[in-house]
């Protein structure tokens, strides 16, 4: 699992009570992640969604190879609401 | 123009081609319309005299003056066929034709130069009870102009739009002369908030409260908001939190009589 996320700039958020809450402006849609999606985005521009994968999978006792799958369905998910794009590329 | 961070407005002392401005104030905000129709100045007198103000020039806003290309820096808004142009420096509306267009643009205004100072409008009433004031919000049809005409005469702040804001160290709602069906001139005062109130029509009264991430949720559609701009957005959010933090929020199912302050009150 390679890349990190790139947060859409038009978008809003805070986090609440641990949780991420986005704002779309465009069209005043708010969307409330769960507690991996927020960690995908809180972290996921500054680590990799691998490094993500391995502290999650740390932290919670779980096997890297689910979270890993987890990890690979939320950010489909995001990027498909538009709020995250997936840069590929190994950070410099 | 970054919404979201305005430090503080920078608009002249004195508009350099002016006629004499009507004064007022909503909100603490001082604001200084420049009208020359009369067709014009004459309802505005009527429905903001609750609002007028003597002292020095608040932000300047122009009326119909030759339409200038919107530079850059510029906030612009267009509601029907008037259009609003906001700087720091002031704002011109321009094609108003009708008080109405006046009164539209005013809110979209207002909530502009509020976000920077902890304030927003919300689609709610405020009534006033024992020098406090209880914010019941809802989108159209919720019941906030039933809740006003249950109230008695005189507590009423707003019937339709209710302005929120931080000051003197207090979440404080003021009154508008932003009203629904109930009346038109407005309050102009300003009570320190005691709870705010989902409107939901139910069957029975009942006060339930909400957790954090439920009252920002109620109160996000509510919310008067015409930007697009993301971090204007967030400032509203941090202003959102800040204000669920300290008042209490509830959903108030209520029967549309008097007796749902009985709930309130318990």
């Amino acid at each position: 699992m390679s890349g990190h996320i790139i947060r859409n700039p038009k978008l809003a958020w805070r986090e609440v009570d641990g949780a991420m809450v986005i704002i779309s402006p465009q069209d005043s849609q708010v969307h409330e992640l769960n507690e991996t999606a927020s960690l995908i985005w809180k972290h996921g521009e500054g680590e990799t969604l691998e490094e993500i994968a391995q502290r999650i999978s740390a932290e919670y006792d779980v096997s890297l190879e689910v979270v890993r799958a987890d990890i690979g369905e939320l950010v489909v998910a995001l990027e498909q609401k538009h709020l995250v794009s997936v840069a590929t590329a190994a950070k410099g | 123009m970054n919404l979201g961070t305005i430090a503080e407005l920078d608009y002249p002392a004195n508009q350099a081609d002016s006629c004499a401005p009507l004064q007022i104030s909503i909100g603490n905000v001082p604001l200084s319309l420049y009208i020359r129709e009369e067709a014009l100045l004459a309802p505005a007198l009527r429905r903001y005299r609750e609002f007028e103000r003597s002292g020095p020039t608040g932000f300047p806003i122009v009326l119909n003056q030759p339409e200038a290309r919107t530079e850059e820096g510029e906030f612009s808004f267009r509601f029907n066929d008037a259009k609003m142009v906001l700087d720091s420096r002031g704002a011109k509306f321009q094609g108003v034709r009708h008080e109405y267009a006046l009164d539209s643009l005013l809110r979209i205004l207002l909530t502009m130069v509020l976000l920077p100072q902890r304030g927003f409008l919300l689609h709610g009433a405020t009534v006033v009870r024992d020098g406090r004031a209880y914010i019941f919000f809802g989108r159209s049809g919720a019941g906030k102009s039933t809740v006003a005409s249950l109230s008695p005469e005189g507590s009423v702040l707003t019937d339709e739009i209710s302005l929120v804001r931080y000051s003197n160290g207090c979440w404080q709602a003021h009154g508008t002369p932003f009203w629904g069906e109930f009346r038109a001139a407005g309050i102009n005062k300003l009570f320190p908030i005691a709870g705010m109130y989902l409107l939901k029509q139910a069957k029975e009264d009942r006060v339930e409260p909400l957790a954090l991430k439920q009252a920002l949720r109620a109160l996000l559609p509510c919310v008067l908001f015409f930007t697009t701009e993301a971090r204007a957005h967030e400032t509203l959010l941090g202003t959102l939190l800040g204000l669920i933090d300290e008042i209490p929020c509830h959903r108030l199912d209520f029967r549309r009589n008097a007796e749902f302050w009985k709930v309130i009150a318990a």
